[in-house]
């Protein structure tokens, strides 16, 4: 059939345009009707029960282990320790302290002990109850401060003082920067330690087949490539002996980013018991193997001038991490860098300190590092702009990067919509109307955030792209996205499916996409720090172009004209100025008709100037596009029983392009939900080192009865390196919230609280502790009922 | 949590049935489940047979004559919460109905449970590695309190949230054995002590709650403090019924659930009828309050917060009723 004859037949389908629509997520008909298989559904066949048993102590040497009598119970088919591993782990390369099972010794109360796999639950069980276990407790550390004080015990022998990382940046001169401000002010803060609260609970299905020596790990992570490397060095195999399925996932945000104990344990007892274990954790064991947003206690002092411009800022931060590395020394890195490159500022002096204690890890949590710091700086901001007579919004626009623009700390800002964010929630929020004059009990407050759009450095740095996808064409012509990228529920593989059909003008339905299984999708570092949209949206991007290239010349040999003639429609092509038209499955069979099956590949790296300065730890901040946000909040607050309730939100965010609207709202959203989260009522806490709200009654993560209205306006700023100017749109609109809301609180009732979260009894107590200072000021004033200035107040 | 333990399964159709079952050692009622599931899957109770009350008729049903309810043990709290003669007759209940828990949990749980419900604690609603690792505690396998640990009892707190509203409106429980039935006030199936704090008999259930009919113009009202709005037990739970005649008090009924180990009436209240709900009397209230709750620190909340917020909520409440 010649292509003359096609076009005669029907009018030809016009090109489809996919990015900028509101896209419903690809596998969103999956999740809703409850068909899409989560790690612990998959019918893989018989498996093994696994459980860990962990440490009832929280500190102390490990004198024996012995499972004698629980190997020889009916049904128990291994037992393993610490000693069937090869190597530790840790996600960062050089802070590789953690066992998969503890050896030596145990740091802290429910660290994984030894581990065991049976032939049905209570077998499980009852091995569990038959191991014997004799550990010499030692003096255990639960603060940041009792592990710094001097004499305490260590944790871990290469680290004086129980300081995993100290830190220490200095950018400009300080000193005259105060000495030039008009204002200069010093709070302390505090904030509480959170957790992830992911939905799906932790599981893992492994599968060793003795005969080939191969194993096949299906697990709920969002970083399948580091999990693959992990389980290689934990268990001493070549990683070509591993296969690494990641199924659908339930939620991560940051628990799973690093390979997580309980991955490699089901590893380790399938290739001792010579089959398939599945390990599925409770929701305790989630809270026990934690990495999330560690207590943060920071100093922070502030020059400012009359006009609201920043002069210098000192900050010390202190991050209680828990008793293992972790990505701990990126996050007290995370918080240095990400605490002033918002702004435009004078000068910046930083220290940090990354402490061990006796307490689960802590690691990445949406928002890497930057939250606990953004509370302090957005709420010291508010407190002196308040001094000074300004405007909370006239102190952030005195103070705001034109890109492009190098930051103190050497970071590239190539695009910057934070202007136009201000602006936005100003006007939608009524501030210049409403602020301060909502009566008592109630106000407004606003804060700024920004975050990467992806880590301008890979924690494993192998000189390769940062970014790989494949794409397959065949002779069904559909366009199968082979990509590693893993879709935890932030809507990745409907991105890369965008982005794809956009460059090609095809419709959706002609895209598949295959994710996240390592013998059939290329390498990918995983979805952490923001880093798919703009990374592997951009790998994306080139592929398509690639491919759409192949095509191109296809057609154009077959019609006989040049690639240039071509004139490129999705469905169809046609020779550009005539009716001479080609269909695309025409197109397709021209292609392969040279070569076979199509598979093109595409790569992005992050541009070298983006990468961050020379200094030590200057990589940690760097990226290739920030993105920026603007919030304000409206509560209002009872006095009389403390309780704050979120009215309504107002948040704009520069994600550079919105690639999806959809998508992105709903990722703004849960940002700035969660925000509301640690502002609000979550708390984890210890008793003796053992979590007293390992779930979730006592882990008061917001129902949705305390969810406000929250109100997104997209600021597209089109980044010149992001995919269709695409950046980040999942994490930074969090970072604002808890200043925000701290700030409405005070508009409200004239109280600062600066401690996180503002649960109840936390504020209740600090207004009462108001009354009592207020009474005992006004009797010693002598004038009974005075006012005082909001400023002495606490 | 874990997996739940192995036990035998029994479902009656006759409380006669249910009684027999019950009256042999290590029988376990169960209704919903909703507050005995999760105990059994974190091992704190083990019980050889449950016997399942949910196929009994009889217990399933809302009855009312001239103002006075009957209400069977297996209603659940969805049915209490949307009953119109609930609503018209203790408009409170059907408030504490809907304020617990999840609307999941609501479908199931029931008026017999609730009521039952066991005492909560942090040191308790923890795995059986958990409470292992600590010690256990005085309520189950242990010997300490770790609220109080100089203390002779437990701590744990009562947090049914239905059980001060009939207190105030001074309900009687009709209970059940093999030898047949007793009819109590509502408060002597409670007492002061967190590990034994129901009085009754092994094998003894509720079978049903008798509400007297109202006086006249009687109003009521539940309030709860919780960090959340919907999910949580109540930091301090306070229940109202008021009558108002010319401006006076003429009944007042206040029940409070959270602060203590038993949900109890408030001792006491009828020194104010007479008097108009004005400052003096709410201040006199709150203090009486005072007196009689004694939250301790059995949840993550503070207990100063929930002994202060249960005067707070009770003011308010009786103000609010006060005013119609």
């Amino acid at each position: 059939m010649r292509h003359e004859d096609v076009s005669l037949r029907r009018a030809p389908a016009p090109p489809t345009h996919s990015i900028g629509s509101r896209t419903p997520l690809v596998d969103g008909i999956e999740k809703v009707t409850g068909r899409a298989r989560y790690t612990a559904d998959l019918p893989l066949g018989p498996t093994l029960v696994g459980r860990i048993g962990r440490s009832p102590v929280a500190h102390g040497v490990i004198r024996r282990i012995d499972a004698t009598r629980a190997l020889a119970l009916p049904g128990v088919r291994a037992v393993i320790t610490g000693e069937d591993f090869a190597a530790p782990y840790g996600v960062i390369p050089i802070s590789q302290n953690e066992w998969p099972l503890a050896r030596g010794k145990v740091r802290y109360r429910g660290e994984p002990l030894f581990a065991v796999a049976a032939e049905d639950e209570a077998a499980a069980e009852a091995a569990l109850a038959a191991v014997a276990v004799d550990i010499e407790p030692l003096p255990a550390l639960f603060t940041a401060a009792e592990a710094r004080a001097p004499g305490a015990p260590l944790l871990h022998e290469n680290k004086p003082g129980n300081i995993e990382r100290e830190v220490e940046q200095d950018f400009g001169d300080v000193a005259a920067g105060f000495a030039a401000a008009d204002l200069v002010l010093e709070r302390r803060y505090e904030c509480a330690e959170v957790a992830h609260g992911q939905i799906e609970l932790n599981a893992t299905v492994a599968h060793w087949e003795p005969e080939r020596e191969r194993l096949t790990v299906h697990s709920v992570t969002q970083v399948p490539y580091y999990l693959h490397l992990t389980l290689a060095q934990t268990l001493g195999l070549d990683s070509s002996q591993i296969r690494v399925v990641k199924p659908f996932v339930g939620g991560g945000f940051g628990h799973r980013v690093e390979p997580l104990n309980f991955e490699m344990v089901a590893a380790a007892l399938a290739r001792a018991a010579s089959g398939a274990v599945k390990l599925e954790l409770t929701r305790e064991e989630g809270f026990l193997t934690h990495r999330g947003r560690p207590a943060t206690e920071t100093r922070l002092k502030i020059g400012m001038k009359r006009s609201g411009e920043i002069t210098a800022v000192d900050a010390e931060v202190v991050q209680r991490g828990g008793a293992y590395g972790g990505y701990g020394l990126v996050t007290i890195l995370y918080a240095g860098a990400l605490l002033h490159a918002l702004y435009k500022v004078g000068a910046v002096r930083y220290r940090g300190y990354r402490v061990y204690t006796n307490l689960p890890p802590c690691g990445a949590m949406r928002g890497h590092g930057a939250v606990n710091v953004r509370f302090a700086f957005e709420s010291l901001l508010d407190e002196m702009a308040a001094e000074l007579g300004l405007d909370p919004f006239v102190v952030r626009r005195a103070n705001l990067i034109e890109p492009p623009y190098r930051t103190l700390n050497d970071l590239q800002v190539n695009s910057c919509g934070l202007a136009q964010c201000l602006d936005a929630v100003e006007q939608a929020s009524g501030w210049r109307e409403r602020r301060g004059k909502l009566g008592r009990g109630r106000g407004l407050g606003m804060a700024c955030s920004h975050y990467v759009s992806g880590s301008a450095k890979p924690v494993h740095w192998s000189g390769e792209p940062h970014a790989v996808v494949n794409l397959k064409l065949d002779f069904d012509t559909g366009i199968t996205v082979l990509t590693g990228a893993s879709d935890i529920g932030q809507g990745s593989s409907t991105l890369l499916a965008q982005v794809v059909a956009e460059v090609l003008l095809l419709p959706m339905a002609r895209i598949r996409v295959v994710a996240t299984d390592s013998a059939l999708t290329p390498k990918d570092n995983g979805s952490y720090s923001s880093r798919v949209s703009f990374m592997v949206g951009n790998a994306a991007l080139r592929a398509a172009q690639g491919l759409k290239r192949v095509l191109v010349e296809a057609a154009a040999k077959r019609m006989e004209v040049e690639p240039d003639d071509i004139d490129w429609q999705g469905e169809s092509c046609c020779v550009a100025g005539t009716d001479r038209r080609m269909d695309f499955a025409q197109v397709v069979q021209a292609a392969l008709a040279d070569t076979g099956t199509l598979t093109v590949k595409g790569t992005w790296s992050t541009p070298p100037e983006t990468q961050g300065g020379k200094f030590r730890g200057a990589a940690v901040g760097s990226t290739a596009g920030f993105s920026y946000a603007a919030q304000v909040v409206e509560v209002s607050v009872d006095e009389d029983t403390g309780m704050v309730r979120v009215e309504r939100v107002w948040v704009a965010h520069d994600c550079g392009r919105a690639l999806n609207p959809l998508a992105v709202e709903g990722q703004v959203q849960g940002a700035v939900w969660m925000g509301m989260g640690q502002a609000l009522s979550e708390e984890t806490r210890y008793h003796a080192g053992l979590p007293l709200a390992a779930n979730f009654l006592d882990y008061r993560i917001p129902t949705i009865a305390e969810s406000p209205p929250i109100e997104v306006t997209l600021v597209e700023s089109m980044d010149p390196l992001g995919p269709f100017g695409a950046k980040e749109a999942s994490e930074g609109g969090l970072h604002a919230f808890p200043p925000a809301l701290a700030a409405a609180v005070c508009d409200a009732i004239g109280l600062r609280v600066r401690e996180l979260p503002l649960s109840p009894d936390r504020l209740l107590e600090a207004i009462q502790a108001r009354r009592r200072e207020e009474k005992l000021r006004a009797l010693r004033a002598g004038r009974p009922g005075a006012d005082v200035p909001e400023a002495e107040r606490r | 949590m874990g997996a739940l333990p192995e036990f035998a399964f029994a479902r009656p159709a006759t409380l006669a049935e249910a009684c027999a079952l019950l009256a042999v050692e290590g029988a376990r009622a169960v209704a919903g489940g909703t507050d005995l599931v999760p105990n059994l899957r974190r091992g704190i109770e083990r019980p050889a047979q449950l016997v399942d009350l949910g196929g009994i008729a009889a217990l399933d049903r809302i009855e009312e004559r001239d103002g006075a309810l009957a209400l069977g043990a297996g209603v659940t709290l969805a049915r209490l919460a949307d009953d119109a003669r609930i609503a018209r007759v203790l408009p409170a209940l059907a408030e504490a109905a809907r304020s617990v828990a999840g609307p999941a949990h609501r479908s199931a749980a029931t008026l017999g449970g609730n009521l039952c419900q066991d005492t909560r604690c942090v040191f308790y609603n923890q795995s059986e590695w958990w409470r292992r690792a600590n010690g256990w505690c005085l309520k189950r396998d242990g010997d300490t309190c770790h609220v109080a640990p100089q203390g002779r009892r437990c701590h744990a707190a009562y947090s049914g949230d239905l059980a001060p509203v009939l207190l105030a409106a001074g309900a009687e429980a009709e209970t059940a054995t093999a030898a047949g039935t007793r009819r109590v006030p509502l408060a002597d199936l409670y007492r002061e002590d967190g590990a034994a704090h129901l009085t009754l008999a092994p094998g003894e259930i509720v079978a049903r709650v008798f509400v007297p009919a109202p006086t006249p113009g009687r109003r009521s009202g539940y309030r709860k403090a919780r960090a959340r709005g919907a999910v949580d037990f109540p930091l301090a739970g306070v229940a109202v019924v008021l009558v108002v005649r010319d401006g006076a008090i003429a009944e007042l009924g206040v029940g409070l659930t959270g602060t203590n180990s038993r949900p109890f009436r408030l001792a006491g209240t009828e020194g104010f009828v007479g008097q108009p709900v004005d400052d003096a009397l709410l201040a006199s209230l709150a203090k009486l309050i005072q007196k009689q709750v004694s939250p301790m620190r059995s949840t993550v909340t503070q207990s100063y917060y929930r002994r202060q917020v249960a005067s707070v909520l009770a003011q308010r409440l009786v103000r609010e009723l006060a005013a119609g």
